[in-house]
């Protein structure tokens, strides 16, 4: 039996074929495999650059809100406390900028060859989750010091959530990124939003302050509506020991980013059709 | 045609691999890529009045309905076939291999394809200059719809084919450009779907490997149950290629016959439209 398709002016939503994404899998595959060599070829400290960037953040943040702004760190040695926070963030934001712009970036070999569109933002996801695995590494080694010394003490039970930490994450930025990269298809002023926008994202989540250290009022609530803030209060509750994460924001939390992403996956299914008219 | 009936399907000549039913494909002119959110609001606004849209820059002539590349396309292909399909700049043949290969979808009609299409155009897309041509061969293959393990049986007769052996290990920004073409055609030439899409493709290359991709071309187009479009403005190619050929104008199909009064009639529209 030989496939069948069926193609109709019809505009869906909801319209996956998953088996042909499954179908495709090896360029998924291959896709990772490219950037993930590509980023670092004529570089002379080549992925090195991987842990040196969060390290130098690190330190900047360490200097600016430790030092000159004088937050805390909930009694977390800070460079372990900042490392944590830019590793999780760097791959929020890694997945959530590099999806943004699937369609605009993409034009030139989306409009000759037809293949599972989906497979481009996957890969995405996959690259900056082995970017997100190096960049704990440091952490990692901190944590064991400091863990030995007693000066941190990781709880346990919530290691458990870290891969629903990780999975939420992604499918955030996931919906996110393709809410923008669908609209920048046609409107290209959100192209230009998006790096302004992913900075001050990072300055409303509990990123580089815990969230212990915000004052009840108007940006408290900010930063607590703001859906990242949870995964991230988990994430560190897990490794360090810190943070009061409540369930009522975690739920919300994850509610959010189940109708971002099934409104970010219905968007893109429904541009990926006709955009090259547009873009 | 020669193909015979393959027992196991019960597939036979008559058997379709397309079926287009009145496809139309509509391009709203003048906006294209406009792309200011502003801009956008001003000519919704402006059709919900029944107004002329302000920001289209051409009003006259397409009106309100925007460009038709496409008409009422009825067109069948049968399992096996090689169709040529000829026409001037613009009638319309890019945008039919568009339909077909996905890429964009139809604004009316319906298309039903049986069997896998891949599409030859312009070969080389998706090629990284920073990566080895090898690893050039697996992304540019499984873009095109290969797996991993069909491309790893292949790869030593696509290497082959390619003429480039020696520097297969070599990042592709060291290659010319002629060796670029060569092995992604190479990596064309290998594909395994039941309807394949070439479009231009012979103007690849030296002369010698130019006729090496066409002996290649022939022997994929004569395979049976290997459906074959095949589009050039080049008639010799199409003479020996096609027994069946469609000529398009202005977004129509103007013929649909036998290759040789296809070419005739293909010749005689350039001439009338060249005064």
């Amino acid at each position: 039996m030989t496939a069948h398709t069926h193609i109709t002016p019809k505009k869906g939503w909801f319209n996956w074929n998953l088996k042909e994404l499954w179908d495709y899998r090896d360029l998924i595959f291959l896709f990772t495999k490219k950037s993930l060599t590509v980023t670092y070829k004529q570089t002379i400290l080549g992925p090195l650059w991987l842990l040196l960037n969060p390290l130098i953040s690190s330190f900047v943040y360490m200097v600016v809100f430790g030092r000159i702004a004088g937050l805390g760190t909930e009694g977390v040695p800070e460079m372990l406390f900042y490392l944590t926070g830019t590793a999780a963030w760097n791959f929020f934001s890694a997945c959530f900028s590099g999806n943004s712009t699937v369609f605009t970036s993409n034009a030139n070999l989306f409009g000759k060859i037809w293949f599972p569109r989906l497979t481009v933002p996957i890969s995405t996801i996959l690259t900056a989750a082995v970017r997100f695995a190096v960049q704990l590494l440091p952490a990692l080694g901190l944590l064991i010091y400091y863990g030995a010394k007693g000066a941190v003490h990781p709880d346990w039970r919530y290691c458990l959530l870290i891969p629903l930490v990780v999975v939420q994450l992604a499918s955030l930025a996931l919906g996110c990124g393709l809410i923008v990269s669908s609209a920048t298809a046609k409107y290209r002023d959100l192209n230009v939003l998006v790096p302004v926008g992913t900075q001050l994202w990072m300055y409303a989540t509990a990123v580089v302050y815990p969230l212990s250290e915000i004052p009840a009022g108007i940006i408290r609530r900010i930063v607590l509506i703001n859906p990242v803030t949870a995964p991230m209060e988990l994430f560190r509750r897990a490794l360090l020991g810190v943070g009061t994460p409540e369930l009522r924001y975690v739920l919300f939390s994850w509610a959010l980013t189940i109708l971002i992403l099934a409104f970010g996956l219905a968007l893109f299914h429904r541009v990926e059709r006709n955009f090259l008219d547009t873009v | 045609m020669t193909e015979k009936t393959k027992p196991t399907s019960g597939a036979n000549e008559t058997t379709p691999a397309i079926i287009m039913s009145d496809v139309s494909k509509r391009y709203s002119l003048g906006q294209i890529g406009y792309g200011t959110l502003q801009a956008d609001f001003q000519s919704w606004w402006a059709r919900r009045l029944g107004r002329d849209d302000p920001n289209s820059k051409v009003t006259s002539k397409a009106g309100r309905g925007g460009f038709f590349a496409l008409k009422d396309i009825n067109l069948t292909v049968a399992r096996g076939e090689t169709l040529g399909i000829i026409g001037r700049n613009g009638a319309g043949k890019s945008t039919l291999l568009k339909l077909l290969s996905r890429v964009t979808a139809p604004t009316t009609g319906t298309i039903d394809i049986y069997g896998r299409v891949s599409s030859l155009l312009e070969v080389g897309t998706g090629f990284n200059l920073q990566m080895t041509g090898r690893e050039n061969v697996f992304l540019n293959g499984s873009i095109l719809g290969l797996s991993r393990a069909e491309i790893k049986e292949n790869m030593d007769s696509i290497i082959a084919f390619s003429e480039v052996e020696e520097f297969i290990d070599t990042p592709v920004k060291r290659y010319s450009s002629g060796m670029k073409v060569k092995l992604a055609f190479a990596v064309a030439a290998h594909l395994k779907c039941e309807i394949m899409i070439m479009d231009e493709v012979l103007a690849v290359g030296d002369a010698a490997f130019k006729k090496k991709c066409f002996a290649k071309l022939r022997e994929t187009a004569s395979e049976r149950d290997r459906t074959v479009l095949y589009v050039s403005h080049d008639m010799a190619t199409v003479r020996e290629l096609c027994s069946r050929c469609i000529v398009m104008d202005k977004g129509r199909i103007v013929f649909d016959g036998a290759t040789d009064d296809a070419v005739r009639l293909y010749e005689e529209l350039g001439s009338s439209h060249r005064v």
